[in-house]
Order: structure tokens, then C-alpha cells, then sequence
């Protein structure tokens, strides 16, 4: 009776265990209901999952497959982010572009681009071309908009006090407009990996020949889920790396908003 | 800036917004009547407004809509019950809130598409992997929003209307509901946004019916001027649903 | 006094938002003229939209006047002059991406000062304020108190004969803001500055000023010029004095009516959209 009080006093005091112990009871759940209730050719345990990595590893083909995706997401996301931050900073900085191109851009970025997908792999082929024009499409208008944000909600008063202390255009953008820009510009390319990795696999799942999307198929139709889990997992580990990359980044560089 | 000055700048906007449709469309058109981009690659602007006209005529577009509005339908309102209960539920203590909110976000990071091949497995080619895929995409951003609204409502109403002698089902209809109402509908209309979108891009990816199969369809026939007309319409029917869907927002918010 | 003397002339100014005609046209200011004196300390004090901060940004050089002129040290002023000329701001103006001494050296990078005095004079500036040991610390980490301590530190490190002080501690609360008086006031008789300094409370302008200027409600005007005779710096007893009330007094008299009008303007004014 006294045994169960404390615990619920340590967890209680440690969220983050009680967090582990929610993340380990949906493992258990998994790999209970997989071993005994639903047919092995839907759904295999995390346990066998974990097992078969290095089999998966072996097969012919993934391991390059992994590297390209990997690849076209590094691609797609350097080009967001080396012409979003250029295009966002122009758009951004000056009334009358922000004016006439902001709705543009807020367009493209409200289309479904998923329904252009066809279009992409009629112009670029099946290759990674079409992944990384895919993902670019899907990265670059987040960065783009959340610059323009960020360049806009300069308080007034910081550059009232910077030209009354006699900065020039120049200093203004070094030391104003740069800085308050830099939080801003690291939380666009959050949303910009984002985007990237979501067009990256759209495109890969939807029509590949030696990429991920390939395999993803193959296991589907031969109904393995075992190695069809393992890939998921490998690729939403590499998500989160990169997500967890920038965020870090992001955090690093905000440092002075929040302490 | 003068009043002057700014509606000059506001025509001068307009211009370059209409200049860049103007040339883009006129772009199309030249680079296909005149100099000779392959038909197949680009079709021209008139043969995608015939086959549009043909295809809105025809009305051989209603099966697969009927399809893609009643998988999101189906996966929203899934999405929208469990989202908003389950929300709630975990709101009603902070420990609660501690221990699900930083697990839902950190899985929402993880791009959720990457469970398709999964239910295509589970679920078949049909219409359950897309709701299912729906449904998971559009479950994060309500849930999190519903935490956010019940969550954190300003200790101070909360005092204010305990010290006035509310009861707990007054709490929640007059401090606790409006106070969470206008973060929980932002939610809610992101989550159709992103059911929307998962709906149209899983039947791209795997699927036997609806829009998005559709546009493949015409993709793998190289049909592209219909394709071109498909799209269009996809494209508007979006546009017009995420409108109707900020507008309620608005709406309800201007309350 | 005799004109020559006059560190600041303000002739004729007035200031106009917007055009005649227009809803939202505003005569913040009207036909003023004042003369500020070398190492005088000037308040300015007034109703709300009476045009005291218009004025202070005209003779800072960050607004031009509709009409008129000002001169400072014989210079007419079109844009700011940042070697004569430093400001403090009511709100936050650090920049919360660099700690205090990089905010207090960033105004000396502005004016162009070279880089191997900018260390002594922020350190200086700093240590002026009671701020030495937080040096490196973010603006976002300090008190609202010790950022404006900052912000003045930064005004001081740039060696301006002119400081103009927009409300400086208006976002304070009373008990921080009564200490910040005492020692700017110690801190100010020590230096030859002329000072011109919004404020919207009477005791702060009492305690603080040379002379006292008491703005009418909108269109503003200079409706009074209170002299305040008491030796620099000021004991905090001063403000237990019976002198000390009988100026207060004389202020609340001449501003309770202003003050009235330009509440009345606000409820029946045009609602901002």
C-alpha cells in the first residue's frame, strides 16, 4: 500500500520518467499485441525489428539507398536555404517588394504541391533531380516567409535609438537588423527542414527505381513488415537528427532571448 | 508616408502582381504555340481550358471528389474527437500536461508520411491507409492546440472566477471554453489543412481512387493537357475549402 | 539670460502629422520657442499628446519641423548629430542580442569612435551607473530598473554635451524609479550637460529640474516656465520639504486642467483603426 503513494511521488516529481514510462508501456503494448494477436504478415514486434537491422543493412541496395536519400535531403535543404534566405531578406526589407511579392509567395506556398508531384518526374525523371526539385519546392517558402517576418518585427524603437546614435545604413543592417535577424533565421530553416524532408519523401515514395521509395514498396508487396518497419524507423531517425540539428542550432543562437 | 503616396504605392503593387500573372501566362502560351516545347512535357494554355471545360461538363470529376471529400471528412471528424477529448483530458493537470505534450511534439517532428507504406500494408490501397494517414497527420496539431488552450488559460480568470463562486461546470463554460475556443479552432484548421493535403498526397502516392489518383492516372497516360485541367481544379477546391475553413475562424473569433 | 548663452534655441517650431484635411491629421506642436541653457536640466511636462516627446525628437533631429527651427550649439539640426547629441528612450532601447557593455560600446561604433577607447569609456560609463559587475550580462537578465541604468550608461559613454531623456523610467514602478532620480541627480550635477528630460510626474520634475516646462493640451504649447532654485545634486530630503510641495503644488495647478482637455480630446477622437 505505501509502495505505490512513493511512486506516484517520483513520478510525479520527474515528469521526464513518467515520460520513459509511457514511451516503454507503448513499446510493451506493440510488441505484445504483436507477438500474439495480429498476423506476423501486418505487423512484427520491435523486438524482431531491432533484430533484423543488421539483415537489413545486408540487403542488396539499401545502404546506397539510405545514402542517397540522405543526399537529397542535404541537397534540397542547402538550396532552401542559399536562395530562400536572399530572396526573404529582399522581399523582407523593402516595403513596396514586400507589398507587391508577399502575396505571390503566400500563394505558391498555399498551393497543394503534391498534386504538381506527376509534374516534377515528368521534368526532372525518376532520379534524385526530381527529389531535390521536390523538396526545394516544399523548403524554400517557409524560409522565405519566416525571414520576412522576422526582418518586419524589428522593435521600432531599437532602430530609432540605432540612428539617433548616428549608424549608418550599413551598421544598421550589421548591427540591428543582422542580429535580430539570425533566432528568426534558424527558426525558418526548422520549418524549412521540415518541409524539405516532407517533400524529399513524398517524391521518394511516390515513384524511385533505387531510392528508399523503392524498398518501401518491395517490403510492402512482399508483406514484410519487419524490414518495412526497420527502414521507417532508419528514416525517421534521420528525420529527427536533422530536425534536432537545426533546433539545437536555433536554440544556440537565441540564446539571448530567453535566458 | 502621405495618403498620397501610399495608395500610389498600393497601384503600383497591384501592377507588379498582375504584370507577374500576366507574363507568366503569356510565357506559357508562347513557350507552347511558338517555340516548340514539347506538347507532352507542356501543353498549351487553351487545350488545358478546353479539357477543363470538358471535364467540369462531363462531370466525370464527381466520382473521384466524392472519394477525396469523404476521406477527409471521415479522417477530420476522427481527428477532430479524439484530438479535441483526448486534449482536454490531458489539460485538466499540469503533471499530465508535462508528461504528453513534449512526447506528442516530439512526434510530431517526425514526418509523419513515412508511416504510408505502413497502413498501405495494414489497411490496402483503398480509402482506409488514406484516412488512416489523414487522421494521424491532422491528430497533432489539434491535440497540442487543445493542451494549449485549456492548458495554459491566465491563472487570473481562473482566481477571478472562483472568487465570484463559480462552479466547475460554470468554470468551463464561461472562463475555461472561450478563453481556449480561438487556439483550439487554429488547430482545428490546421488539422484540416494537413488532412487535406495528406488525403491528396497519399492517393498520389498509393491508391485506387480519388483526385489524386486521377492526376497520376493522366500522368502515366501522358494526358498532361487533362492533367494540367485536373490540377487546376484540385487547386481551386483546395483554395476554396481552406478559405471556407479560415473564414469560420474568423468568424467565430470576431465574437 | 542672454541669447548667446543658449546651448539649445528652439524658434517657432511646430509639428504636423499627416496632411490638413486628412482624418487623421494631428497638430502635435504649435509655434513654440524656447531657449535651453548650457548645463541647464529642462523638463518638459504635460498631458498626454501635448507634443513634449515631438519636441524632443525634433531637437534630437529624429523629426523635422513643419515650421520653424532648432539650433544646437549654433548648428541647425536636420538629422541626428550623435557627437552632440545622445538620447535616452522610455522603453527598452538595449539590444537584447548583445550584453550591456557590447550595447554600451555599440553606441561608440556608431559615433565612430576608435576602438581602443571604447572599452575605458564603457567600463567608465558602467561603473558610473552601478553597473560594473553585470558588464556581461544580457539585457533580458536584468531588471527593468538596471536596463535603464544601462541605456543611461551607453547615453553617457558618448560624451555628448546634449543628453535628451524621453520619459526615461515612465515604465518603472515608483520605488525604482525614486532611487534612479537620486543618483541621476547626483550623477548629472557632476557633469556639465544640458539636459532636457519628458516626464509625466510632478515630483520627478520638481526634484529633478532646473526649470520646469509645462505644456498645454493638444495643439501643445509652453503655457508656463517653472523655475525650480535648488543646488545640484538634490538630498532625498528635499522632497519632504515645504518648498518641495508648494512647487508640486504649483504644477498639479497649472497641469490638472490640461490634463482634463486632452482626456476629453481622447474620448471624442477618432478611434485609431
Amino acid at each position: 500500500m505505501n509502495r505505490p503513494l512513493h511512486l506516484q511521488k517520483v513520478l510525479y516529481r520527474h515528469p521526464g520518467l513518467a515520460r520513459l514510462a509511457v514511451v516503454v508501456a507503448l513499446f510493451l503494448l506493440w510488441e505484445i499485441s504483436a507477438r500474439w494477436w495480429i498476423d506476423p504478415s501486418f505487423l512484427s514486434p520491435p523486438s524482431r525489428v531491432v533484430a533484423s537491422f543488421g539483415e537489413l543493412f545486408e540487403t542488396p541496395g539499401i545502404p546506397k539507398a539510405l545514402q542517397i536519400t540522405f543526399w537529397e535531403l542535404a541537397v534540397a535543404f542547402a538550396i532552401s536555404v542559399a536562395a530562400g534566405l536572399p530572396i526573404g531578406l529582399a522581399v523582407g526589407l523593402s516595403r513596396f517588394s514586400n507589398r507587391s511579392l508577399m502575396p505571390i509567395i503566400l500563394l505558391l506556398y498555399g498551393t497543394p504541391q503534391v498534386t504538381i508531384l506527376p509534374l516534377f518526374i515528368l521534368y526532372f525523371g525518376i532520379g534524385p533531380p526530381s527529389k531535390i526539385a521536390f523538396g526545394v519546392s516544399h523548403g524554400i517558402f517557409p524560409i522565405i516567409v519566416t525571414i520576412v517576418a522576422g526582418v518586419q518585427n524589428i522593435k521600432p524603437i531599437l532602430m530609432t535609438a540605432a540612428h539617433s546614435m548616428g549608424a549608418s545604413r550599413w551598421q544598421i543592417f550589421r548591427w540591428v537588423i543582422f542580429p535580430h535577424m539570425i533566432p528568426t533565421f534558424f527558426a525558418g530553416m526548422r520549418l524549412g527542414m521540415t518541409g524539405v524532408l516532407l517533400g524529399v519523401l513524398l517524391a521518394e515514395l511516390y515513384v524511385s527505381s533505387a531510392g528508399i521509395g523503392y524498398f518501401t514498396q518491395l517490403f510492402t508487396q512482399a508483406f514484410d513488415p519487419t524490414k518495412l518497419l526497420g527502414l521507417v524507423s532508419v528514416l525517421a531517425a534521420m528525420a529527427i537528427v536533422m530536425n534536432e540539428i537545426v533546433r539545437r542550432a536555433e536554440v544556440h543562437f537565441g540564446r539571448w532571448r530567453t535566458d | 508616408m502621405s495618403a498620397k503616396q501610399d495608395r500610389r504605392d498600393k497601384i503600383a503593387s497591384r501592377a507588379v502582381q498582375v504584370g507577374f500573372l500576366v507574363a507568366l501566362m503569356g510565357f506559357w502560351y508562347f513557350a507552347t504555340a511558338y517555340w516548340g516545347v514539347n506538347r507532352l512535357l507542356l501543353p498549351n494554355p487553351l487545350n488545358v481550358w478546353q479539357e477543363l471545360k470538358d471535364v467540369l461538363g462531363s462531370g466525370e470529376y464527381l466520382p473521384d471528389l466524392k472519394v477525396t471529400l469523404t476521406e477527409v471528412a471521415v479522417a477530420f471528424a476522427i481527428s477532430c474527437s479524439t484530438g479535441v477529448t483526448l486534449g482536454y483530458l490531458i489539460s485538466r493537470s499540469q503533471f499530465l500536461i508535462k508528461v504528453f505534450e513534449p512526447l506528442l511534439a516530439g512526434f510530431y517532428s517526425v514526418p509523419i508520411i513515412l508511416f504510408l507504406p505502413l497502413y498501405v500494408l495494414f489497411f490496402g490501397l483503398g480509402e482506409g491507409s488514406k484516412i488512416a494517414l489523414g487522421t494521424t497527420i491532422s491528430f497533432f496539431p489539434i491535440v497540442l492546440n487543445t493542451i494549449a488552450g485549456f492548458g495554459y488559460v491566465d491563472r487570473i480568470f481562473i482566481t477571478a472566477a472562483r472568487s465570484m463562486g463559480a462552479s466547475d461546470v460554470q468554470m468551463f463554460r464561461y472562463v475555461l471554453l472561450p478563453a481556449a475556443f480561438p487556439v483550439i479552432l487554429t488547430g482545428l484548421r490546421i488539422g484540416f489543412t494537413v488532412t487535406l493535403l495528406s488525403i491528396l498526397g497519399s492517393e498520389t502516392l498509393a491508391s485506387l481512387a480519388g483526385l489524386g489518383h486521377k492526376i497520376v492516372h493522366l500522368a502515366e497516360a501522358m494526358e498532361t493537357a487533362r492533367m494540367f485541367a485536373y490540377i487546376a481544379f484540385v487547386v481551386v477546391i483546395a483554395a476554396f475549402l481552406n478559405s471556407v475553413v479560415s473564414s469560420v475562424e474568423r468568424r467565430a473569433n470576431r465574437r | 539670460m542672454t541669447a548667446g548663452d543658449a546651448a539649445i534655441r528652439i524658434r517657432d517650431v511646430s509639428h504636423e502629422f499627416g496632411e490638413p484635411g486628412d482624418a487623421q491629421f494631428v497638430l502635435a506642436l504649435s509655434h513654440t520657442s524656447l531657449d535651453i541653457e548650457r548645463g541647464e536640466l529642462l523638463c518638459l511636462i504635460g498631458p498626454s499628446g501635448c507634443g513634449k516627446s515631438t519636441l524632443l525628437n525634433m531637437i534630437g533631429g529624429l523629426l523635422t519641423p513643419t515650421t520653424g527651427n532648432v539650433e544646437v550649439h549654433g548648428k541647425p539640426v536636420r538629422a541626428p548629430l550623435p557627437r552632440d547629441i545622445a538620447f535616452v528612450f522610455q522603453e527598452n532601447a538595449l539590444f537584447p542580442w548583445c550584453t550591456i557593455i557590447e550595447n554600451v560600446k555599440l553606441g561608440m561604433v556608431f559615433q565612430g569612435v576608435p576602438k581602443s577607447e571604447q572599452e575605458p569609456r564603457a567600463r567608465k560609463a558602467l561603473e558610473a551607473v552601478g553597473l560594473k559587475d553585470f558588464m556581461g550580462h544580457y539585457p533580458a537578465q536584468l531588471s527593468g530598473g538596471m536596463r535603464q541604468r544601462a541605456a543611461l550608461a551607453r547615453a553617457l559613454s558618448l560624451e555628448t554635451g546634449t543628453l535628451l531623456m524621453d520619459e526615461p523610467f515612465g515604465a518603472l514602478d515608483e520605488q525604482t524609479r525614486m532611487i534612479l532620480g537620486e543618483d541621476l541627480s547626483v550623477l548629472l550635477s557632476r557633469s556639465e550637460k544640458t539636459i532636457v528630460f519628458v516626464t509625466h510626474s510632478l515630483g520627478e520634475a520638481v526634484f529633478l529640474a532646473d526649470r520646469v516646462a509645462v505644456f498645454s493640451a493638444r495643439p501643445g504649447r509652453i503655457k508656463e516656465i517653472i523655475e525650480i532654485d535648488e543646488p545640484h545634486p538634490r538630498s532625498p530630503s528635499f522632497v519632504t520639504t515645504e518648498k518641495f510641495s508648494r512647487l508640486r503644488n504649483t504644477l498639479y495647478g497649472l497641469l490638472h486642467d490640461e490634463i482634463r482637455k486632452a482626456v476629453e480630446q481622447s474620448a471624442t477622437a477618432v478611434p485609431q483603426p
